[in-house]
């Protein structure tokens, strides 16, 4: 049966601490205009996908990580905080690799209201 | 960190109910009072350390209630820690004996099922920050909240706690635990009143459903062995194909409501680590009135396999179990129904099946004692949402939903974990399913009024987090074309963050593109701590087998 609870508290691990954030670049932040193009409200993290106008206005595809969906409903969040078509201003850390993925560090609602997020990993 | 345990059941509503509610109202309980100790074999093997008075009541083992598991990993403790020596029918009797007069009654072992039945559960929703920070950093919630203490030993337990692992819960966390799970509860008083005799024998109506194989429908027979002990007979059949399975095993009901039992199929035994043949524990719970019972059989390194399953006595009437398919769209015609059920009479008139207004029962195809046929229309105007199916009095309550588009596809588990092995550990596997699911009334997706349609046609991909689209994934695992992902043979120190991507055949969304559902897997390590004692590892099995019968 040990092996029963201890494969439940590998689950639990998995939703807070399975990685670290060392791979994001913590030195600068970027903010971006963005649509929201799908919102997964998972563990071990949440992820927003969501869509970026360049200086030519072609569309560019991101992700944003958050932290787990358990650390943000201890925050209110829920499945449809975040909904397609919402416009949004998110700011993170990039990528270090230079892929256009986010460590989400702030959301901003239309009217420059923030959106409450945990910055736990 | 908080403590997610992802969801498939409903237990999470029970726990945090049973939490929440609890929190607030006055302590209604009265004076506790240790239960008296008095199975001679407990005595022999436990007043060394825990001196029992005049009144029978033990140090400890009088102030505590818990789950037969729990009580089998106290015995395993005692048997590490403080070198108790059991034998197996030794082992076997006084987690009997615990379980039964220290056990928890229906009410109060229904909430935390989940954890016995090694359930993926989603406990992102607990009550308060305290209790997350004391228990659930490291613990499913159902751990604590499977014990009943007096105030007193849980404060014990969390000085011990203290000791050990340097996490010292606050009093406010100690308040609630002691009220919430406290030793004597009215439900545990009344439960205790009655005759525990489980009077289980005889024939049971089963409908069980295994992730990625579908739902299955049978029966089992139950033949008595003593009190509270049954050899049983599952006979079950697939809906989706066909096929049949036959289980025989051996079951133990404790406290009259608690069955643990194992069982395997009288196949050959196939290589498929999901085979439904496969030997497996039995975890259920019998419904105080005993005439149904409801939890899982599984199996795996990772408990990762199981049927689901719910039983019932059958009736002198016709008896309703599962129906198929799980959906019909709004305007189709003829479509085929199958209504699987027991005491079907020989005669089936159309006028005997009802699925609501706007659903009309074209004609009877076919029907058998344990099925009936039917080909259905379904109004262009319908309204939308769940259906009852019904034959004559027996029904199938939200049924067969009524849609007229999928909306979306969600895949589950949407968050899982699959683990790599090696030569000496097995792996890890993870079956998806892709789901349908049409909005519900409120026009949002992914809210509690959503519908969900059933399993949908897809092709299933794996995509490592932030890799070029395309890239390898070969050396995390490969994914079947049924959503089965067995991870890679070779790779058991790595960890990798996977999406499942589940891409649908027909449906698409609005602007044309096909469905996409995704779930967050992550591929991880083995739980390197398997490898116990082997004395103690067994104690499970002596206590689900029995004594020397099967040793």
């Amino acid at each position: 049966m040990k092996n029963i609870l201890l494969t439940l508290i590998a689950v639990a691990g998995l939703a807070n601490a399975h990685h670290g954030w060392a791979a994001f670049d913590s030195k600068s932040t970027v903010t971006f205009q963005s649509t929201v193009t799908e919102f997964r409200f998972l563990n071990p993290h949440s992820v927003v996908e969501f869509d970026v106008k360049d200086d030519h206005g072609q569309v560019q595809k991101w992700q944003g990580e958050l932290t787990s969906a358990s650390r943000l409903s201890a925050k209110g969040w829920t499945a449809t905080t975040l909904e397609p078509g919402n416009e949004v201003t998110i700011s993170g850390y990039r990528a270090q690799s230079g892929v256009r993925v986010l460590r989400i560090t702030k959301i901003l609602s239309p009217n420059g209201t923030e959106i409450k997020i945990d910055s736990g990993n | 960190m908080n403590s997610v345990y992802f969801l498939r059941g409903g237990g999470l509503f029970g726990c945090l109910m049973l939490v929440s509610l609890v929190t607030g109202q006055p302590n209604v309980t009265p004076a506790e009072e240790g239960i008296p100790v008095t199975d001679p074999l407990v005595i022999a093997k436990c007043s060394s350390c825990h001196p029992r008075d005049e009144r029978e009541i033990m140090q400890r083992i009088s102030w505590e209630r818990t789950t037969p598991e729990d009580w089998q990993e106290v015995l395993k403790r005692m048997i590490l820690a403080n070198g108790v020596m059991l034998t197996p029918p030794e082992a076997r009797a006084m987690v009997k004996y615990l379980s039964t007069k220290h056990g928890l009654a229906p009410e109060e072992a229904e909430p935390v099922r989940y954890a016995v039945e090694r359930r993926i559960h989603d406990e992102s929703r607990m009550s308060t920050e305290n209790f997350r920070t004391a228990c659930a950093k490291c613990h499913a919630l159902a751990r604590p909240l499977s014990w009943r203490r007096s105030r007193e030993d849980w404060q014990e337990l969390a000085n011990m706690r203290a000791a050990r692992y340097k996490v010292r819960p606050s009093a406010e966390v100690i308040d609630l635990l002691a009220k919430t799970a406290s030793l004597r509860t009215p439900e545990w008083t009344a439960w205790n009143a009655q005759t525990h005799a489980p009077n289980l024998a005889g024939r049971w109506l089963v409908s069980a459903y295994v992730p990625g194989r579908g739902k299955y429908y049978g029966e089992m027979q139950a033949d008595a062995d003593g009190d509270d002990e049954f050899n049983t007979r599952v006979r079950l059949t697939s809906i989706r194909d066909g096929s049949g399975i036959i289980r025989t095993g051996r079951s133990v009901v404790y406290g009259g409501y608690a069955w643990r039992g194992r069982s395997k199929g009288s196949e050959a035994v196939s290589a498929a680590p999901d085979a439904p043949s496969s030997e497996g524990r039995e975890v259920m719970w019998i419904a105080p009135d005993q005439s149904r019972a409801e939890g899982r059989w599984f199996w795996g390194q990772y408990q990762e396999f199981g049927f689901d399953v719910k039983l019932r006595r059958p009736s002198s009437d016709a008896t309703l179990l599962a129906i198929d398919p799980l959906s019909l769209k709004a305007g189709s015609r003829a479509n085929r129904i199958r209504l699987v059920g027991d005491n079907i009479p020989p005669q089936v008139r159309t006028a005997d099946l009802d699925f609501g207004p706007g659903v009309s029962v074209r004609r009877i195809v076919s029907n058998s004692p344990s099925e009936v046929v039917a080909e259905v229309d379904v109004a262009p105007d319908v309204g939308l949402g769940m259906r009852n199916a019904t034959y004559r009095r027996s029904l199938l309550p939200n049924a067969i939903a009524i849609y007229d588009r999928v909306d979306y596809v969600k895949v589950t588990p949407e968050s899982a974990m699959a683990a790599f092995g090696n030569q000496t550990r097995m792996r890890g596997y993870q079956q998806f399913e892709a789901i349908g699911y049409q909005r519900g009334a409120d026009g949002r997706a992914h809210t509690a009024d959503d519908v969900e349609l059933g399993p949908v046609d897809v092709t299933w991909s794996l995509e490592i987090f932030y890799a070029p689209e395309g890239s390898n994934t070969d050396f995390v695992g490969k994914l079947s074309s049924t959503g089965f992902f067995t991870p890679d043979a070779g790779n058991a120190n790595n960890n990798y963050d996977v999406w499942v991507i589940a891409t649908a055949r027909s449906e698409k969304d609005k602007d044309g593109k096909p469905l996409v559902g995704k779930a967050y897997m992550v591929v991880t390590v083995p739980t390197y701590t398997f490898d116990g004692r082997q004395y103690v590892r067994e104690l499970d099995r002596w206590v689900d087998d029995g004594p020397a019968r099967s040793r």
